[in-house]
This record gives structure tokens, C-alpha cells and sequence, in this order.
């Protein structure tokens, strides 16, 4: 009934956001690394680990070349040249990354939990996107937060940084229900989080509103097994929390059906509309275990899905 | 049936109108059927989703039929509380007309008065609720006099206020007066019925009390409550005084069965010197209860009471009389008469001046004020005239006392009990084969009787009494032999009494006992005391008893009245019982004798219903309890309805059964179990071992104290108050000292001590044995060895040496070279082997040096006990050892560090 207050980021935010860093890195320590394939060589991609077999910025060695008129002189390879009497430059195979904008849902719906024993919504969903972040991250991939105005950072030790801004969760009222409009580059990879009950057409267009960027991306919906079962009995005022109204329901137990059949609506629609725009979609429930949840997005994302060019 | 119903508590209603409300509750029914209850809040963020659902028609939810039935049941509890139901309606003093009531508000109604109010209210109860007016007589002159009368026939109501302010009166009932009242009433009233809570006595001459039934009887049906026999009146008399002890005069109505009745000898002040009790045999009217006191006591003793009792005849109100007996002393020979331990008057002084006033001065001058007692220590040269004067004060009271002597002896008068042969007997001497003799028991008839006759009192010469037939009826005490030592003889209300000895030991060593002082004050207590004042100044009222034989200042009416006059007045309005006159010479004016032999209330006419006061049922209003039961209803109702909307939980088993172990916590018995192991565990304190002999434990104390304040204000140590423990029943593990002086009446330590002082060395603790007896202490306690050995036996006590000069003992906070306690030169001994077990700390430290005595502070602060030989330097030193001690036990080998300095540095230097 009662939403935690969200926790003041100048009052030990520091010490949770480590917290939380370090349980969603033992949460992805099973899972190897991800490798998110860069589908186009695109000013998204930068830098990274995925070998481009050609020439490029990079660590990994790829030619040697002579060297040409134009060529910065401190790029000649001075051990190489010393071998003969042409002096050659060193050339590295072209290395890119993958960014990837994780949004998690921190408004107000999302901090609601049935029962004492489960973790709030927004909780899991923050846990998922961190534990997905760090194992984007332990891949050499490039993770930003969406919505939170920051450029795509890689490096491990980044991690912290990142649950630091998870961390700051804002008010939540003023947060909206569905990602907001940011400048994105193109043909970056979005993973929204969140419990997705907001009208089908608002979730519509904000889809709608990425896929023309064009961005990929893939929906998780995260709920609580209340939210899908609907386990009251008796006469009940059911209140929202986002002012979206109440609802007097006299015999709660009557009404389980229809709701049941409402909520697998929503879901359909939501996967109709992750499909139309090329997206996947996922469900978790809040009593299930996040690795179960981390596992599918792992393989929602990894390249090595059949069919999907990564 | 008729049974039946007699044997149910009637219950009437006070508005019965009230109950047509209960039509009403139908209504109310149908009212909370359509109201179905509120619905449960609940936060849910899928509610989006219930929103979109359409609608289907819902039924009303209803109140759960028990709820109604809830609702419904506090409605009619209120209801039928306002129609205020009352449980024994009924009763005595029924009727339809006035309703007169009468009171006997004397002296006597003290007793039982708060069962005479309830039968008061419950009789006013009754009319209010019959809409009777009522008229009240009480039966008692006022505060100012006024006689009694009936009053005007009001509302209960009002009659409420003027029974509150009815307070029983210190004085008797004026009942021939109440009797004309009543048939003045009598020859306007009808349809009376008339109520007499009485007393239960019959004053005066009974005829009244018969007098007053009749009058009432006449008036309209009576009804006559009197208490139950065991709260009648007891009285108590003009107490007798008697060498040694007061003896009570107790009256009271033929006892139905035995009756122990207890007397108290009380203080000004209200505190309890003494308690007699006596039984009073069935039938029996009086008793006499003696009082033992010792003359210091007996000289605060104010009042006696009857314990119990509430009633101003109950209180016997002691005076001056009672406590002051000026003492005046005569000697022959006034030059020498208060040489120091040869003087006539010397031990005559020092034994009468602790308890009397005592006055000197011719006999002219004595007799001038009151006296109780004049002695005359051997005095030959009265003249005619003061022997009348004195004859006549022994007459009239006065107690003469006179010692033989040279003088008397060689010349004796007629103011004598016996008749004197000229000259003395002399026992013992160079020149007799007598030995000088012991004296014989008291007879029984002597005042001397009881004491105790103490073997060394020799008397060597006595004056001897012309042999006569009333010699042996006169001799209070005779030597062993069979001489007249004391005779005495009552003459008039006053008595004379010869010593046949001086005042001085130049005779006998009878001055010199302590039997001298007990007979000289059963001397004393043989007088008639000395009134403060007589003649015709008029005493004022200083504290008067009120109606339950307490003392109060006086009512604003109480008059003075003459001295003179207060000896046979009885105690009335004007003149309530109580003290009389200015404070330092109060006159006592008594209830008690006043009263004279009590008789219990005459017969009554035909016709009148007697009751006792606890007989009578009293009324019970049911309105706050039904009105009660129904706000515990509405508030189960609340919660019931807070329930089913979700605002309250049921509490968990676990906090349930948190709550209830929280509430196990504070039973006060467990709180007390745990407080003190706490309490010793939450802070350090030294600790010593109570030995049993109370001035050494008290020593011991006082020396840790001692050593505590100084520790604390030299040491970053910070201990709080020493403890006593007894090894064994104690839990010693929370002390890191034990200080056990030796002393020759401690028993053994028994198996569970032992093994408790044992466990307490092996884990770190220190035992400090003190024998007491280093140096000059082998005086006060000798045998110290024997006793640490006895003491000792079975404690695991390591070998041991004398302290090293670099033991850390020596270094643990001073630098000491010696360690002086009370006493110096003792050697002391700790373990001879460093045992690393136990960080090398000697569990045990042996000395004789009565250090707690050196430390010991008394509650100012100073040292009581001197240190021997003495000095400032040694009680510094010894408070120094006992910072070390308190150092080493706290730190164990931390500073044997110390002991390697030089060696250290040593080390440094190459």
C-alpha cells in the first residue's frame, strides 16, 4: 500500500548504488560475457572489440604497410623499418563497439510489491538493467542510461558509476510510465524495462517514436504476481497510483477472469507492437529469480540467434 | 413463586420512560441492513486494466448479521443504562409521606460512620427515586449548641448536601431534646414513616433513648438501625500510673463473645511507643490494660488509644500530670553536698537529672511551686513548722524521700516512716566480725519488686528501726540479714520513705549501681505528677479531638474555660475534649470519664423494625456499567469495522508473542531477580568478603570506600560503590578484588564458598587475606596466624614468598618500597613462581596490616581509625599501596614492564 520514498541521492547513495553494483555483478557472473554485434558499421558503432577484418582504429594487429606520403611520421613501426630498407607502417584491424540505452520504468506503479516477501517492482527491474549493463560492459560494450542524458561509457569499473545513476531514481511522479523522446544515434540497441500497463497507444507511439531513429531494441515486463493474479477477495476500493483513478469493485473474486483476460490483451498488444517494429518482448514476475530473467535477455541480445543478422 | 422472586435483587428503573426507546431499535435494524460496510482500501497499479473492465451489477454487500447483532446489543445497553436500573430497589423506610430521618450524631457514632452514611445515602437514594421529601433530625448539639431540631421537609436532592455535612461530635447526644423536636413535629405531620440510624448506645439514664423510640413510633412506622455488636463503642477510663507501666481503664457493653482489645501508647506526634492487648471475657464490661513503658519513653507518651477505634472516647489525652515530676533536693551539709564523688547530692544528681527536672533550694522555696518529689539527705535541722508544711504536701500527694546519715542518726525526727534508735550499726570493720552485708530480694509487696538485685552491692553501716508490728509491711527492701535497708509508708495520697543509708558511698556501694537509679525512679513514678497550672486562669482550647478521636485545632466556638473547673467538666460544645492551655503546660480535658458505664440501647416500642447497618443491602446503580459494557461494544465495533476495511492487521504470532515476553520482563519479581548481577556487571567495584562480626564488615566497608574515592580521584580508574559478597551465594566473577579480613568468628568456608573462591583465583581474580595483626596489631587481633590457616583450608592457594623489592606490586602506579596499612612492620606474601597462565598476576595476597582500617573514611570524610605508629606520611603510603593493588589488579603485569627499565635503557645507551 505504501510506496518506500525514494531514497535522497546526497543520503548514502553512494554506499547503495556499490550495493546494488555489486549484486547485479554477482547476479551476471554466470553469464559470459555479451557481445553485442554491431549490425551496421555505423557512427554508433565505435571503437570496440568486434574485429571489423579490415583496417581501422584497433589494438589487435593487422598489417604492415610502406610508408606513404601523408602518413603522420609517428605512426612508422621503427622496429619493422629497421628490419630493411623501406620503412612501413603498422596498421591494426578495426575494432567497434556496440551501444546499448537501458531504460528501467522508476515511476510510481513501479514501486508497489503484494506481499513483504517480494521485492518492489522498480527493485527487479533496476537489478535486471544493472546486471545487463555489466555484463555489456565486461564485453568492451558501450552502456548509457536512457533518460538520464548521458553519452555511452565502457570500462568495467564504470558499473558503479552507472548504479550510482540508477540510483537516482528522481520523484517519482514526475516520471513518466514510458521512455521519454531523446536524440538518439541510429542504429543503436534500447532494452526498456518496466511494468508496461500504461493504454497500448502511448506504448504504441513511444515504440514507434525509436524504431524510426531506427533503433532495435527489446521490452521487458516486469510484474508482480498480484498484477497477474489478482488474489483478493471481498469488497475493495482499488486505488492507482499514478492518479489514474479507482475502482469499486464489490467482489473482487467475480472479477478475476475478465482481469486475467485483460492483462494477457495487454500483453498481446505489446508483443504486436515490439514485433511491428522489429523489437523481441519478455515477461518477468517479481517472484521468479533475476537470473531467469537476465538469461532471456542475454539471448535476446546475443548474436548468435538464429535468423537475426548480429 | 413467591420464594422465587424474594430471592432475586429487585431491579427497578429511575425512568422507566426511557425504555419506550427500545421500539426504536427495529428501525435502527433496517438502518444498517442498507448500509453496507466500507469497502477495503487497496493501492494496485494495474488498476488501468479494472478500469477497462465493464462493469456487471453488483449486490449491496451486507453487515455481517453478528455485526448487527453487535450494534444492536450496545443501542439497547444504552438505552436501558439512561432508564438508570439500580439493583435492591426497595428496602427499609418505604412508604408514601415524608420520610423523617434521624441521626444520632454523638460521640459514639464515630464508630461505623462510613456504613452510617452508605445507610444514609441509600435511604435518600430510595426517596429521591419515590419523590419523598425528607426531613432529618440529628440528635448531637451543634458546634455552637444549638439544641437539636427537625429541619423542614425537602427533595432528597438537597438533603443530599446537609447528610455529607453531618461529622459524628466529640460529645453526647442530646436525646430528651431530639424528643420534644419530634413531638413538636409530631402534632402536624402525618403519613411520616421515620428512619433512626442509632447509635446503639442508650446515654445517660436510658430513659431517653426509650423516650426518643416512643416519639418516633408514634409519628409513623420506624425503622431503627443500630451497628453490629463488633463496631460498638469501646472507652477508655482515667488511666492509673504505676512505677513502670500506665494501666488502661478500658469500658465497653457486655461482650457477646472474648474480644481482644489492644491499647496504644502514642507519641504528640502520632508514633507508637507501645502496644498492650488484654481479652475481654464474654459478659465482662471493663478492663484494665497496663502499659509497660521505661520512665524515657513514658516522658513523650500523649495520648493512649484503643487501637481501632474512631471514637474521641477512645482517646485518653495524657497531660503534664502524667510526665512532669520536679524532683528537689535537701542536703544537711550544703557546702560539700556536690563534691565530686564524695558529696551527698553528687549521685542523687546524676541519677535523677537525666529524667527530672530537678530543683534545690530550702524547703520554704521547694514547696513554693509544685514538686512531685522532695529528698532530704540527711537533714536533721527542720524546724516545726517546715515538718507541718511538708507533712501536709505529703498528704496532699507528694512523695518525701530522706537518707540516713551521720547526722539523722545521731538525731532523728518524726517525720519518719519508722521510728529510728539513735545511732547506726556499723557491719564489717576492724573492729567487728560481722561482714558487710548483701541486700535480700524485693518482697512482693515492696514497689522495688522486679528488680534485679545486683551481688556486689555491700552495705557496711545502716541506721536501724525501733522493732514494731508495721515494720515488716513498711520495709521495701532488707538486707540479706533481714534489716530494714528501705521503708517506706503511704501517707494520705503522698508517701515517705526512709533510706536507711547516705546518698554517698560512704555507707554502702548502693550508689554506685546501677539499682540505685531503677529504684530511685520507681520512686518517682510513685508521685502524683505536677499540673501545669491550677487556680482561675482560664485555659483556651489549644487542640481539640473531633467525633473520630483525632486531634485537630480547635473549632472556632470552643471556649476556655478556668483551670479549676476543667477537672469536673464534661466534655460539650463549648468545651470539646482536647488539650487546654498554652503549649508548655497543656491541661487535658477527657471524654472517657465522662461517659461513665455504657449500656446498650433500650428496649424499643412495639412495632419498630430493627436492623443492624450491615444488614441492610446496599442500593447499586447499574447505569455506568451497562453505559460501560456499552462503550467497550462501539469500541470492538470500531475495531471490527477498522478490520474489515483493512486498516488494522492482526498482529502476527511473533510480535504476539514478543509483546508477551516484554510484559514477563516486567513482573516486578523477575525485574528484581535481574537487577543486581546487572547492576554489579555494569560497572567495576571492589568487593569484600562479609565476615559476619558487624564492626569488622563495617570497616571494611568504609576502607573501600575509602580507597575507591581515592582511586577515582588519582586514577584514570573509575569504580563505583564497594559491595559485601558472600563467596558461594554471590556471583563473584564480575570483581577483580576481594579484600577477606581474618577474624576468630568467621565460620569455615563451607564446600561451595570454596569452590567458588578457587574458581574466582584460577580466572583472574585477587584474593586479599588481611590478619590484622602486623606490628601492633597482634593486640586486636591475636591468633591471626590460626585463622588464615583455618579460613584457608581447601583454597588453592599457590607457594608463595615475601614481595620482591621489583615486584610490580611495587610499581604498578607509585613507587612504593613498603607496604603500611593500619600497622606497619608485617611482611606481606604473594605466589613465589611467575605462572604464565595467568598473565603471572598473584591470585593471592597475605599481609597483616589492616589496610582497610587505614583507608577507612567515615560519612564526613575523616579517617576514624588512627594508624599506628601514626603519621600523615603512612596513611598517604597506605593509600598508595592500595592504588597499586587496585592497579595490579586491574592491569595485571602491564607495569612489569617497569621492571625492565633500567635494563631497557641500558640497552639503549649502547
Amino acid at each position: 500500500m505504501t510506496v518506500d520514498a525514494p531514497a535522497p541521492a546526497a543520503r548514502g547513495g553512494g554506499a547503495r548504488a556499490f550495493a546494488r553494483a555489486r549484486h547485479a555483478e554477482q547476479i551476471s557472473a554466470r553469464l559470459p560475457p555479451l557481445l553485442v554485434a554491431a549490425e551496421r558499421v555505423a557512427a554508433t558503432v565505435a571503437q570496440g572489440v568486434h574485429g571489423r577484418r579490415r583496417v581501422g582504429q584497433g589494438d589487435s594487429f593487422w598489417q604492415f604497410r610502406p610508408f606513404l606520403p601523408g602518413d603522420a611520421i609517428q605512426r612508422i613501426d621503427w622496429r619493422q623499418s629497421a628490419k630493411s630498407d623501406r620503412t612501413y607502417v603498422r596498421e591494426t584491424e578495426w575494432e567497434a563497439a556496440q551501444s546499448v540505452w537501458i531504460w528501467r520504468d522508476a515511476s510510481a506503479s513501479m514501486r508497489w510489491r503484494s506481499t513483504d516477501r517480494l521485492p518492489e517492482k522498480v527493485d527487479r527491474a533496476e537489478i535486471l538493467a544493472l546486471a545487463l549493463a555489466s555484463l555489456l560492459l565486461r564485453g568492451g560494450e558501450r552502456v548509457a542510461l536512457l533518460g538520464h542524458g548521458m553519452r555511452p561509457v565502457s570500462g568495467r569499473p564504470m558499473i558503479e558509476m552507472l548504479a550510482e545513476a540508477v540510483g537516482r531514481r528522481g520523484d517519482a511522479g514526475a516520471v513518466a510510465g514510458l521512455p521519454a523522446a531523446e536524440p538518439l544515434p541510429r542504429h543503436g540497441r534500447v532494452v526498456l524495462i518496466g511494468d508496461f500497463l500504461s493504454p497500448l497507444p502511448d506504448v504504441q507511439e513511444a515504440v514507434a517514436r525509436l524504431a524510426t531513429i531506427p533503433v532495435t531494441g527489446h521490452i521487458l515486463q516486469v510484474l508482480d504476481p498480484a498484477e497477474e493474479a489478482l488474489p483478493f477477495r471481498g469488497r475493495i476500493r482499488f486505488e492507482g497510483l499514478e492518479r489514474e483513478g479507482a475502482a469499486l469493485i464489490g467482489k473482487v473474486e467475480g472479477m478475476r477472469g475478465d482481469y486475467q483476460a485483460r492483462l494477457a490483451a495487454q500483453r498481446e498488444g505489446l508483443k504486436a507492437i515490439a514485433a511491428a517494429a522489429g523489437w523481441s518482448f519478455g515477461t518477468h514476475r517479481t517472484d521468479a529469480s533475476p537470473e531467469s530473467a537476465l538469461l532471456a535477455l542475454y539471448l535476446a541480445l546475443a548474436p548468435d540467434r538464429a535468423g537475426r543478422a548480429v | 413463586m413467591d420464594g422465587l422472586i424474594g430471592s432475586l435483587p429487585a431491579i427497578g428503573f429511575a425512568n422507566p420512560w426511557l425504555l419506550a426507546a427500545l421500539v426504536a431499535l427495529p428501525v435502527l435494524v433496517w438502518l444498517l441492513r442498507v448500509t453496507p460496510p466500507a469497502p477495503k482500501l487497496l493501492a494496485f497499479p494495474a488498476v488501468r486494466l479494472l478500469l477497462d473492465i465493464p462493469r456487471r451489477d453488483e449486490t449491496a454487500a451486507r453487515t455481517p448479521w453478528w455485526l448487527l447483532l453487535l450494534r444492536i446489543l450496545a443501542a439497547a445497553l444504552v438505552i436501558i443504562g439512561l432508564a438508570r436500573p439500580v439493583l435492591n430497589a426497595g428496602g427499609a423506610g418505604g412508604g408514601a409521606g415524608p420520610l423523617l430521618i434521624v441521626v444520632d450524631d454523638g460521640w459514639a457514632a464515630g464508630q461505623a460512620w462510613a456504613q452510617r452514611v452508605a445507610a444514609l445515602d441509600t435511604a435518600l437514594d430510595r426517596a429521591d427515586r419515590a419523590g419523598r421529601p425528607v426531613m432529618l433530625l440529628a440528635t448531637a448539639p451543634g458546634d455552637r449548641g444549638e439544641p437539636p431540631r427537625v429541619t423542614a421537609a425537602m427533595p432528597a436532592q438537597e438533603m443530599r448536601e446537609r447528610v455529607a455535612a453531618l461529622r459524628p461530635r466529640p460529645w453526647a447526644p442530646d436525646r430528651a431534646t431530639a424528643r420534644r423536636a419530634v413531638e413538636q413535629l409530631g402534632r402536624g405531620a402525618a403519613g411520616l414513616s421515620v428512619l433512626w440510624v442509632a447509635d446503639g448506645l442508650s446515654h445517660g439514664n436510658g430513659e431517653d433513648a426509650e423516650a426518643l423510640g416512643a416519639a418516633l413510633a408514634a409519628l409513623g412506622p420506624l425503622t431503627v438501625l443500630t451497628p453490629p455488636p463488633g463496631a460498638l463503642p469501646v472507652v477508655l477510663g482515667t488511666p492509673a500510673s504505676e512505677p513502670g507501666r500506665i494501666v488502661a481503664r478500658v469500658a465497653s457493653l457486655p461482650a457477646p463473645a472474648e474480644q481482644e482489645i489492644a491499647v496504644l501508647a502514642r507519641t504528640a506526634d502520632g508514633r507508637t511507643l507501645a502496644r498492650a492487648t488484654a481479652t475481654l471475657a464474654p459478659g465482662a464490661t471493663s478492663l484494665e490494660i497496663p502499659v509497660a513503658l521505661p520512665p524515657e519513653l513514658r516522658n513523650r507518651l500523649a495520648t493512649l488509644v484503643v487501637e481501632g477505634s474512631a471514637n474521641a472516647a477512645a482517646v485518653s489525652l495524657l497531660d503534664e500530670r502524667w510526665r512532669r515530676r520536679p524532683v528537689g533536693l535537701i542536703a544537711g551539709n550544703a557546702e560539700t553536698a556536690d563534691q565530686p564523688l564524695l558529696g551527698e547530692l553528687y549521685y542523687l544528681d546524676r541519677a535523677l537529672s537525666p529524667f527530672t527536672e530537678l530543683r534545690r533550694g530550702t524547703v520554704r522555696e521547694l514547696l513554693a511551686r509544685d514538686i512531685a518529689v522532695i529528698v532530704l539527705s540527711d537533714v536533721d535541722t527542720l524546724t516545726e513548722a517546715e515538718r507541718g508544711l511538708l507533712a501536709a504536701w505529703v498528704d496532699a500527694g507528694g512523695v518525701l524521700v530522706r537518707f540516713a546519715g551521720p547526722r539523722l542518726a545521731a538525731r532523728p525526727d518524726t517525720l519518719l516512716p519508722v521510728t529510728l534508735r539513735t545511732g547506726d550499726r556499723q557491719l564489717g570493720g576492724a573492729l567487728s566480725w560481722q561482714q558487710p552485708a548483701a541486700l535480700a530480694p524485693f518482697p512482693e509487696t515492696s514497689p522495688f519488686f522486679g528488680l534485679t538485685v545486683p551481688a556486689e552491692v555491700r552495705v557496711t553501716r545502716q541506721v536501724l528501726a525501733e522493732p514494731s508490728v508495721a515494720l515488716a509491711q513498711r520495709t521495701w527492701a532488707r538486707l540479706a540479714d533481714g534489716t530494714p535497708l528501705v521503708t517506706g509508708e503511704q501517707r494520705g495520697r503522698g508517701a515517705l520513705v526512709l533510706f536507711h543509708i547516705t546518698a554517698n558511698t560512704e555507707w554502702s556501694s548502693l550508689p554506685l549501681s546501677g539499682l540505685f537509679l531503677q529504684m530511685l525512679q520507681r520512686i518517682v513514678q510513685l508521685s502524683t505528677g505536677v499540673g501545669a497550672a491550677a487556680g482561675d486562669a482560664v485555659l483556651a482550647p489549644y487542640e481539640t479531638l473531633d467525633g473520630f478521636g483525632r486531634l485537630t485545632p480547635p473549632p472556632p466556638f470552643a471556649a476556655g474555660l478556668p483551670a479549676a473547673q476543667l477537672a469536673r467538666e464534661a466534655p460539650s460544645p463549648r468545651h470539646p475534649p482536647g488539650f487546654y492551655g498554652p503549649e508548655a503546660a497543656r491541661v487535658a480535658l477527657n471524654l472517657g470519664p465522662s461517659v461513665g458505664a455504657l449500656r446498650p440501647l433500650g428496649a424499643m416500642p412495639a412495632g419498630a423494625e430493627l436492623r443492624t447497618l450491615d444488614a441492610e443491602a446496599a442500593e447499586r446503580d447499574l447505569r455506568p456499567l451497562l453505559l460501560g459494557l456499552a462503550v467497550l461494544l462501539v469500541l470492538a465495533d470500531l475495531m471490527i469495522s477498522l478490520w474489515l476495511r483493512g486498516l488494522v492487521r492482526p498482529v502476527p504470532a511473533a510480535a504476539r508473542a514478543g509483546a508477551a515476553a516484554a510484559a514477563l520482563m516486567l513482573l516486578p519479581s523477575l525485574a528484581l531477580a535481574q537487577a543486581q548481577p546487572m547492576a554489579m556487571a555494569n560497572e567495576t567495584r571492589l568487593a569484600y568478603v562479609v565476615t559476619g562480626t558487624g564492626s569488622v564488615d563495617d570497616i571494611s566497608r568504609a576502607g573501600l570506600v575509602g580507597l575507591t574515592d581515592f582511586v577515582n580521584r588519582r586514577s584514570a580508574a573509575n569504580l563505583a560503590d564497594p559491595v559485601g559478597v558472600r563467596p558461594g551465594q554471590d556471583e563473584l566473577s564480575f570483581f577483580p578484588l576481594l579484600y577477606w579480613p581474618m577474624t576468630p568468628d568467621q565460620p569455615n568456608p563451607d564446600a561451595a564458598a570454596v569452590a567458588a573462591l578457587n574458581d574466582f583465583m584460577r580466572q583472574g581474580g585477587i584474593i586479599m587475606l588481611d590478619t590484622r595483626d602486623a606490628g601492633s596489631g597482634q593486640g586486636m587481633n591475636a591468633g591471626g596466624e590460626q585463622q588464615l590457616r583455618r579460613l584457608t583450608r581447601g583454597l588453592s592457594i599457590p607457594a608463595l614468598a615475601p614481595v620482591p623489592p621489583d615486584h610490580v606490586l611495587a610499581r604498578a602506579f607509585y613507587l612504593l618500597t613498603d607496604f603500611p596499612g593500619r600497622y606497619v612492620g608485617g611482611q606481606v606474601w604473594v605466589q613465589r613462581d611467575q605462572d604464565r597462565a595467568n598473565d603471572s598476576v598473584s591470585p593471592v595476597i597475605i599481609g597483616g596490616h589492616d589496610w582497610a582500617a587505614a583507608w577507612a573514611v567515615d560519612a564526613q570524610g575523616r579517617n576514624p581509625y588512627a594508624t599506628v605508629p601514626g603519621g600523615a606520611r603512612q596513611r598517604l603510603l597506605a593509600y598508595r599501596f592500595g592504588l597499586n593493588l587496585v592497579m595490579y589488579a586491574l592491569t595485571g603485569n602491564y607495569k612489569g614492564d617497569q621492571v625492565h627499565v633500567p635494563v631497557l635503557l641500558e640497552r639503549l645507551g649502547q
